[in-house]
C-alpha cells in the first residue's frame, strides 16, 4: 500500500476539490525501525463526510492527530499534510510554528476526541469554555456566544441550562453533544471526530449522529469521523477509508465501498458485524489477529490472514488498483474478492445479490 | 392493532419453582445522599421497579437498554450482587436472601457461588499482580479443594486452549497486562466457568471489544454454554448484539426503559415486530449496514434525552418521549400484556384493542 509517490498512485488518491491532502504520514517512536502510520495518502474533499474505520491498534488514532500535526511526543511525524482554504494560498501544516498551528487547529480544522470530560476543565462551567475559546482567539465574544447558543440549539440543548452547570452535572450524551458545539463556536472548516461517540449507549449514538447530519447540511461543514464501528460511520459517510495495519487497505465513495467492496480485509470485516438485519448464520468473525507495528509481516500485510492470499502477496506490498471509479483497493487480487468472498448484508435475505460485481457462487 | 392478541392485562406470575432464578416484582431504589445538613426527604433513584422475570436453565436472557436504564442494577439482582428494595429473588425456589441472612434451607455460599459475572473492563476485574495461572486456580480450589497442583494446571490448561488461548502454558505465565481485550475478557469468561455456576452475568461483556471481536466473543461463550450447562443473563445497549446472542441461544430479549421492563419476547417477534414503541426507537438506533446508505431518519421519540430517574414520569414513563403518547399514558400507568403466541409481552396500552387509550387526545408538547 506504498505510494512512492508515483504519478499513477497519486491520480488514484486524488480527489476533485481536497480541503486536506495527506501523502506518504507516517508516524515512528523508534526512529523508523517500526511505523504506527505507515505511508499513509487521502485527500479529504471539501464538504465531504469521510468515514475512516479500524480496529483497535490499527492506527487510525495516529492518522487523525497526524492530519492536526498533534503527535502524542516522542513520536515523529514526517510526510506532507497540506490544508486548502476556501480562499487563498495551501497551508503547509508540518510547516507552521506554534502560534500558527494554534490557531489553525481551532479556527480552520477542529478535533473531538472520545470522553468528554477530559476535554472540558472540571472547575469551569460549560458557558466559560465557550467564552475562554473565542478570548484566546481574539474572536468577537459576544457574537461568538450568541452562535454557541445556536450551535447548542442545533445539539437539541437547552442552552441556558447547559451554561449554568459544571461539565459533570451533565449527561455522557449532553458532554459530548457541548464539546462538539465547542469545537465548531470558532466556526472551522473540518471536524475530525476520533471516536467521538465510542462511550455513550447506542440510542445516544445514532442520535449524535443524525444531530451531525444535520449540522453538517447546516454549515456545509467537512467532518472525518474515525471510529471501529464500521455500521455506525456507515449511515452518515459519503467516503469512507478502510484502515488495517497502520495503512489504507481501501478508500472509496461508501456505497462502493460496504456494497462492492473490493479488499478481503473489508469484505471480512462487514461479514464480522453484529447486524440488525443480516441473517445471522453468515456472521463470521476474522481469524487470527491484527499485526503489532513491531512485526507487520511481508507484502500485503493482511496475507496471513486472507482466504486468497498467493506468493505474490507475501512478497509484493499492493499499491492501490481501480476497482470503479473513484474507489481503489489495496489488494492484487480484489476482482477474485468480489467474486469468491460473499457479502450479507440487510436486506439481502436471499443470497441472490450477495456480490455485485462478480458471481455468486453459493 | 387487529393482528395481536390482548392478554388478560395482569401481570405475569412467575413460575417460581421450575425457573433457575425467578424475580418476583422486585424494586430496586437507592437513595442519593444530599448532603450531611441536608434534613429534607432524599431523592430516590428508582433503579428498578416493579419487575418480575424468570432465567431457566441454560437460557439466556438479554437486557438491552440507554444508559440508566437499570439493566445493569437488574442483573446484578438476578445473581444475588444486589439486595432488592422491593419483592424476592429466589434460586431454585430457595429466596436468596433469607438464604443470605441466615433464615434459608441451603447456604448463601452455595447460591452466591453458582452466580457469577464478567465485567464490562476485563483490565480492572483481574488482579494486575497475579499470574493467570494463580486467577484462574482460585476458582477451581474453591469448587475442587482436593485438587493437585497438576490437576489444577491441566485443567486450566485444557480451558485456556478451549477459549482460543494458545500455547496456553505460555499464557498461564504471564499477567493481565501482557494480554490484549479480549484475550483478557476470555479469561475472565474461564475464570467464572470454573466455578461451575448456573448463571453468568455478562455486564456489557463485549462492548468494549471491537466489533469485528464480538461475534467470536459471543460464540464462544454459546459454545461454552453446551460444556457447562450455564445460564446467561448478557446486558448491552446494543440491540443486534442482543439479537445474535439471544437468537443463538435460543434465549429471549428484555427491553428496560427508566427502571422497567417494557417489552420482552423471542428475539424474532421482539425485532421484526416491537410492540412498545421505546422498542421501536432501539431498533432506529440500531445500524443496519444496508447495501446503499439511506438519509438518516428522524428517531421516533419526541426527545433525545432519557428523563432523571429521581423522578421519573408519572403514568407510562416513556410518555414524555413517546411519539404515540396520549394524554391517558400521563395517567395510568400500563402493565406487560400478552402478545402473539410465543410469549411477548408489552406494557403499552396500544396492544389493547379497546383500551380507553384509543380515545384519549394525543399529548401536545
Amino acid at each position: 500500500m506504498s505510494t512512492n509517490g508515483s504519478t499513477e498512485q497519486e491520480s488514484k488518491i486524488r480527489t476533485d476539490d481536497p480541503i486536506i491532502e495527506v501523502r506518504d504520514a507516517s508516524v515512528t517512536y523508534d526512529d523508523g525501525t517500526s511505523y504506527v502510520l505507515d505511508h499513509a495518502s487521502i485527500d479529504v474533499e471539501r464538504s465531504e463526510v469521510l468515514g475512516v474505520v479500524g480496529e483497535s491498534g490499527s492506527g487510525k488514532s495516529m492518522f487523525a492527530s497526524a492530519m492536526m500535526d498533534a503527535i502524542p511526543d516522542p513520536g515523529v511525524l514526517s510526510g506532507k499534510i497540506v490544508y486548502h482554504p476556501d480562499e487563498g494560498e495551501p497551508v503547509d501544516v508540518l510547516a507552521l510554528d506554534d502560534e500558527e498551528l494554534r490557531e489553525f487547529r481551532w479556527e480552520e480544522v477542529s478535533m473531538v476526541f472520545q470522553g468528554a470530560m477530559s476535554s472540558f476543565n472540571p472547575t469551569m462551567k460549560i458557558e466559560e469554555h465557550f467564552r475562554e475559546t473565542l478570548k484566546a482567539h481574539d474572536a468577537p465574544v459576544e457574537e461568538g456566544m450568541s452562535f454557541a447558543r445556536e450551535l447548542l440549539e442545533d445539539l437539541y440543548l437547552d442552552p441556558k441550562r447547559v451554561f449554568d452547570v459544571y461539565p459533570h452535572e451533565l449527561s455522557g450524551g449532553m458532554q459530548q453533544r457541548a464539546l462538539i458545539a465547542l469545537s465548531l463556536v470558532l466556526e472551522p472548516e473540518v471536524l475530525i471526530m476520533d471516536e467521538p461517540t465510542a462511550a455513550l449507549d447506542l440510542l445516544m449514538q445514532r442520535s449524535i449522529l443524525m444531530l451531525l447530519h444535520e449540522l453538517q447540511q447546516k454549515y456545509n461543514l467537512t467532518m472525518v469521523f474515525i471510529t471501529h464501528d464500521l455500521p455506525l460511520v456507515a449511515d452518515l459517510a459519503d467516503r469512507m477509508a478502510v484502515i488495517y495495519a497502520f495503512q489504507f487497505a481501501e478508500v472509496g465513495p461508501r456505497d462502493e465501498v460496504v456494497g462492492n467492496s473490493g479488499h478481503p480485509y473489508t469484505r471480512a470485516l462487514l461479514n464480522a458485524t453484529p447486524n440488525i438485519e443480516a441473517p445471522l448464520e453468515e456472521m463470521r468473525p476474522i481469524p487470527g489477529d491484527q499485526p503489532a507495528p513491531i512485526n507487520v509481516p511481508s507484502g500485503c500485510s493482511y496475507h496471513p490472514r486472507c482466504p486468497l492470499s498467493t506468493e505474490e502477496c507475501e512478497e509484493v506490498d499492493p499499491s492501490f488498483y481501480d476497482v470503479e471509479g473513484d474507489h481503489v483497493a489495496a489488494c492484487h487480487h480484489w476482482e477474485e474478492a468480489q467474486e469468491e468472498i460473499d457479502l450479507h448484508l440487510a436486506g439481502d435475505d436471499d443470497g441472490a445479490v450477495a456480490s455485485d460485481g462478480g458471481v455468486d457462487d453459493e | 392493532m387487529s393482528d395481536t392478541r390482548a392478554g388478560d392485562g395482569n401481570r405475569r406470575e412467575p413460575s417460581g419453582d421450575d425457573a433457575l432464578v425467578s424475580l418476583d416484582d422486585v424494586d430496586v431504589h437507592f437513595e442519593e445522599e444530599t448532603g450531611l445538613f441536608d434534613f429534607d426527604e432524599p431523592d430516590v433513584v428508582h433503579a428498578v421497579d416493579g419487575v418480575s422475570l424468570d432465567v431457566e436453565e441454560k437460557d439466556v436472557v438479554a437486557l438491552v437498554g440507554e444508559s440508566g436504564c437499570g439493566k445493569t442494577t437488574l442483573g446484578k439482582t438476578t445473581i444475588g450482587l444486589q439486595r432488592p428494595t422491593a419483592g424476592t429473588v429466589s434460586y431454585r425456589g430457595h429466596d436468596i436472601w433469607e438464604a443470605k441472612d441466615g433464615r434459608g434451607d441451603i447456604p448463601f455460599e452455595e447460591i452466591r457461588s453458582s452466580l457469577q459475572i464478567i465485567h464490562q473492563d476485563p483490565g480492572s476485574s483481574l488482579n494486575p499482580n497475579q499470574r493467570i495461572v494463580d486467577i484462574l486456580s482460585e476458582p477451581i480450589r474453591h469448587t475442587n479443594p482436593d485438587a493437585g497442583l497438576s490437576e489444577r494446571r491441566s485443567r486450566i490448561y485444557s480451558l485456556l486452549e478451549r477459549v482460543g488461548i494458545n500455547p496456553a502454558g505460555e499464557y498461564a505465565d504471564r499477567y493481565p497486562h501482557q494480554l490484549s481485550g479480549g484475550e483478557k475478557q476470555r479469561v475472565a469468561l474461564c475464570r467464572a466457568l470454573l466455578m461451575n455456576p448456573d448463571v453468568i452475568l455478562a455486564d456489557e461483556a463485549i462492548s468494549a471489544l471491537d466489533v469485528s471481536l464480538r461475534v467470536e466473543m459471543m460464540d464462544l461463550m454459546l459454545d461454552l454454554q453446551e460444556d457447562f450447562d450455564t445460564s446467561y443473563v448478557f446486558i448491552s445497549h446494543d440491540l443486534s448484539n442482543a439479537r445474535y446472542f439471544a437468537e443463538h441461544g435460543d434465549g429471549k430479549i428484555g427491553v428496560m426503559y427508566l427502571g422497567e421492563l417494557v417489552e420482552i419476547g423471542h428475539p424474532q417477534e421482539l425485532i421484526n415486530d416491537p410492540k412498545h414503541p421505546y422498542t421501536q426507537v432501539l431498533r432506529w438506533a440500531t445500524p443496519k449496514l444496508e447495501r446503499h446508505r439511506t438519509e438518516p431518519e428522524e428517531p421516533p421519540m419526541r426527545k433525545i434525552d432519557i428523563p432523571d430517574p429521581v423522578n421519573p414520569p408519572s403514568g407510562c414513563r416513556f410518555h414524555t418521549r413517546c411519539p404515540e403518547a396520549r394524554d391517558i399514558c400521563a395517567e395510568e400507568t400500563p402493565e406487560r400484556y400478552g402478545v402473539g403466541e410465543r410469549g411477548q409481552e408489552a406494557a403499552c396500552f396500544r396492544v389493547l384493542d379497546d383500551h380507553d387509550y384509543w380515545d384519549s387526545d394525543p399529548i401536545e408538547d
